[in-house]
């Protein structure tokens, strides 16, 4: 009897809310903890995502890794929530030991140029095989270390320290920048430092403070709820809060394609150049005996806007950036090809075909964009097998250059 | 810092309600409260804990001047210095841009060329709160009210208390002063459950309900001139129950984290949609900022001793100043002249209005409250004339995205608002089939937090 009233006590005791709130919190807190152990793999839609969790400094993704998902989609419906938008197809990306998108064995081979610049230059949304570095390889004939990474910063010190690291046989760099990026700036003398840091420290310990980020910064339960209530305000049941990142436009031939809100506004301002950055770059890699060459890439809302059915007018000077930007290298002797004329040119071919060299679903350009970019820069600067060779990149008066 | 984020409920909270009851006497009690209070506000912008310190320290002098002075000359300036230096620092963050662009409205209008600078000004989250905690505690000193504290730390943590620090309630210090004296002798186990009802049942007034609401009628009122005048209506009227749910489920989760750490704090809302006219309204809508300008400022102007036009223009006049508390914006100026105009309507009515049925009485209250609150929302008099024009004339538009989302939370809302008891009216003994209800209705806010950043509370723009 005693028992049975102990027992009635102490259940009546647990059905408090100061008992039971706590404890679901804490319960709540520990499956949060426990599933930051786990893979994200099954809560993204992109390798992009999946492999930047556990990133170490100084790398540009998780070394080592194989991602591939069959029903990848773009960043662009992903980041306005048009599940009906969104153009599927499958994705291998692939890193290698220094956290860099390339086949692992890259490190043992001879390389004739390391291309840096951001997710662009990366390759996001398209496979291994179709990315620039793939591209160019396969134009060159030999293999081209593609060190795009998120942050799309380029910095000589991490740019000759990477060089150092890999077989290069020709000292080329392709710095690949994007319309619409963050303009590049010098870094302060804090992130030289950490960067000078980071090239010191041993790749294990690099390795554990990426794994102790990832673990802090990324909660799978957060993507979990966010998916979730992506599925609710989808502008039916709820508005759909994340439309305003993106603007949706129809093209003349009535296809949707989206741009992100940003750069759409982006197109409209006159940034400044940034041209200590680019004199930095030039001086630095020069003084280590680098060849420095500059691929300008066009934003999506720069190349498709023409063919909008309804565009804001463009005032003076809008999106003329990539036009100032090339004059101002060529002045300094930098080689440097703007793609913007080219591409706009193709986009007006292959429009007509209803082909698209930008993902309609995404910020970044796709398979076709990036083959055209590639065989674009193979004319620019015929850098053929021989040209894999040991040499120096010259540029001509023009600002074009040639390998010798 | 927000009472709905997740940093606030594994960290915050766990660390101060532990180490809390961990500490024994008064003391470390008391630098405590004070230290998380400073911790938690510096998680908007340390920078302006300064601020909070500075009107803190000018107060507590201020506190020790009226202990050790009895000569009026000096006890005067004991109240008028620092309550002037509180009311200079809410002025200059609040209000100098507020002023300078009326001012150069002015000389614009009249053909002028006045260009007062504006200033690149950040207003310090809750400074409307916690200067007028020092202010009551000034005035309530200078009156004999109470007896000003020799702690600084006990005078720093009333000051700093995180539960009431950046959104209210506006506690007066004669209100806790009891709590703080026994602090010692506080038993945490005596209100801990009711504390946490307090908090989760504050917690899903504003997460589910208020945040819900918000979520339709954000968008919508983004294109009030698309609006038709049903959607006006039911964005109106969502408005009503979100800033209701929302501040009244803030005052409800600093009262249960009040009641967790020993500290009883008044009720700031006693159901005023069940208001039957609008003086009633004002008399349970955010209470401790209605009493105190009832206390420090209508009674002071006279209040209702003088002859009816006196009486009506203290009621106005105060009024504005309610209004103008609210924001750096001649809507809430528009708002606060508005209430006052029905306070004095009412005064002249009141025989014939209360002959009324009840339920009309309410209706045309809760009618009257919601056309106030189209000028309350607007960013600005286009979007209030507007606002009003499509509530009061007939206009055919857009419906709103999420219609059937908002109409279900108006219907829930409402059986709250009007009808259900209200959390000082309940006895928060909850049986077992309730605690699970709670509990997985907690889940679900977690849930949302974890997908959505935490939405701040509406009243701490104020």
């Amino acid at each position: 009897m005693g028992t049975a009233m102990g027992t009635e006590k102490a259940r009546r005791s647990v059905w408090r809310l100061g008992y039971v709130i706590p404890r679901l919190l804490a319960v709540v807190c520990l499956v949060d903890i426990g599933l930051r152990f786990m893979s994200i793999d099954p809560f993204t839609f992109r390798a992009w995502e999946a492999l930047l969790r556990d990133r170490p400094p100084g790398a540009a993704f998780e070394p080592n890794r194989r991602y591939y998902n069959a029903r990848s989609y773009g960043d662009l419906a992903a980041l306005g929530n048009f599940p009906e938008l969104r153009q599927y197809r499958p994705e291998q990306f692939t890193t290698d030991a220094l956290g860099f998108r390339n086949a692992p064995e890259i490190l043992d081979e001879e390389v004739g140029a390391i291309l840096a610049g951001d997710s662009f230059a990366v390759g996001s949304g398209v496979s291994d095989d179709e990315t620039l570095s793939s591209r160019l390889g396969a134009l060159m004939g030999c293999p081209v270390y593609n060190a795009g990474s998120d942050a799309g910063r380029v910095v000589p010190d991490e740019i000759l320290a990477l060089a150092r690291r890999l077989h290069l046989r020709r000292r080329l760099v392709i710095r690949l920048y994007t319309e619409g990026a963050s303009v590049p700036a010098l870094p302060t003398r804090r992130e030289m430092l950490t960067s000078r840091l980071v090239d010191r420290t041993p790749a294990e310990v690099r390795a554990l403070a990426g794994r102790l980020r990832g673990l802090i910064t990324v909660s799978p339960l957060r993507s979990l709820s966010g998916r979730a209530w992506k599925a609710v305000d989808d502008g039916r049941i709820l508005p759909n809060r994340y439309a305003a990142n993106v603007v949706r436009a129809t093209l003349y031939n009535g296809d949707t394609m989206l741009f992100q809100a940003a750069q759409v506004t982006s197109f409209y301002r006159r940034p400044d150049l940034s041209l200590d950055y680019w004199k930095w770059l030039r001086d630095d890699l020069e003084q280590a005996g680098v060849d420095l060459v500059v691929v300008l890439v066009p934003g999506k809302y720069a190349v498709y806007r023409p063919f909008l059915v309804r565009q804001p007018p463009a005032g003076r000077g809008a999106g003329d950036y990539l036009d100032r930007l090339e004059r101002a290298l060529q002045v300094m002797g930098v080689p440097v090809l703007n793609l913007a004329p080219f591409l706009k040119a193709e986009v007006a071919r292959h429009l007509e075909r209803g082909e698209y060299l930008y993902w309609l679903d995404d910020i970044h350009w796709n398979a076709r964009g990036i083959a055209l970019a590639a065989a674009a820069i193979r004319e620019q600067w015929p850098l053929a097998a021989s040209s894999c060779a040991p040499g120096r990149v010259e540029s001509a008066g023009d600002g074009r250059s040639i390998g010798k | 810092m927000l009472f709905n984020s997740l940093g606030f409920l594994y960290a915050f909270l766990p660390i101060t309600y532990v180490v809390f009851w961990r500490l024994t006497g008064k003391m470390p009690r008391y630098v405590w409260l004070a230290i998380t209070g400073y911790v938690f506000y510096s998680f908007w912008n340390y920078k302006f804990c300064s601020l909070m310190l500075f009107s803190t320290l000018a107060s507590y002098l201020a506190g020790l001047g009226f202990l050790r002075w009895q000569n009026p000359a000096l006890r005067r300036l004991c109240v008028t210095l620092p309550i002037a230096l509180d009311l200079a620092l809410l002025g200059f963050f609040k209000y100098a841009n507020f002023a300078a662009r009326s001012i150069n409205g002015i000389s614009l209008w009249f053909g002028g060329t006045s260009a007062l600078p504006i200033l690149d000004i950040v207003l310090p989250i809750g400074i409307s709160f916690y200067t007028f905690h020092t202010i009551t505690y000034i005035l309530d000193a200078y009156r004999g009210v109470i007896t000003p504290t020799r702690n600084f730390f006990k005078f720093a943590a009333y000051v700093s208390l995180f539960s009431q620090l950046v959104a209210g309630p506006i506690v007066r210090f004669r209100q806790i002063e009891q709590d703080f004296e026994n602090i010692d002798r506080a038993d945490r186990t005596a209100d801990v459950n009711t504390g946490w009802s307090f908090f989760v049942i504050g917690m899903l007034e504003k997460v589910l309900i208020a945040d819900t609401i918000a979520a339709v009628i954000d968008p919508a009122l983004a294109r009030y001139s698309e609006l038709s005048t049903l959607s006006a209506w039911l964005c109106v009227a969502g408005f009503a129950y979100q800033v209701y749910f929302d501040f009244a489920g803030y005052s409800d989760m600093a009262v249960g984290l009040g009641y967790m750490l020993g500290f009883r704090l008044p009720q700031n809302f006693n159901s005023p949609y069940k208001a039957t006219d609008i003086a009633d309204l004002w008399r349970r809508w955010h209470i401790s900022l209605s009493s105190f300008f009832r206390d420090y400022v209508y009674i002071p102007l006279g209040g209702s001793r003088g002859s009816r036009f006196l009486t009506a223009r203290n009621l106005i006049l105060t009024m504005m100043l309610v209004g103008l508390w609210h924001g750096a914006s001649w809507t809430y100026v528009v708002f606060g002249a508005y209430q006052g105009l029905l306070l004095v309507l009412h005064r002249v009515v009141r025989t014939r209005w209360e002959r009324l049925p009840l339920w009309t009485r309410r209706t045309a209250t809760f009618g009257l409250w919601l056309l106030g609150l189209a000028i309350f929302r607007a960013s600005g008099f286009d979007m209030a004339f507007t606002l009003l024009e499509k509530m009061l004339t007939w206009h055919a538009g857009a419906g709103i995205v999420g219609a059937g989302v908002l109409i279900v939370m108006l219907v829930l809302s409402a059986a709250i608002a009007h009808w259900a008891p209200n959390t000082f009216e309940i006895r928060h003994r909850w049986s077992q089939s309730w605690v699970t209800g709670f509990a997985v209705l907690f889940g679900i806010c977690l849930f949302v937090l974890y997908g959505s950043r935490p939405a701040p509370y509406i009243y701490f723009q104020f």
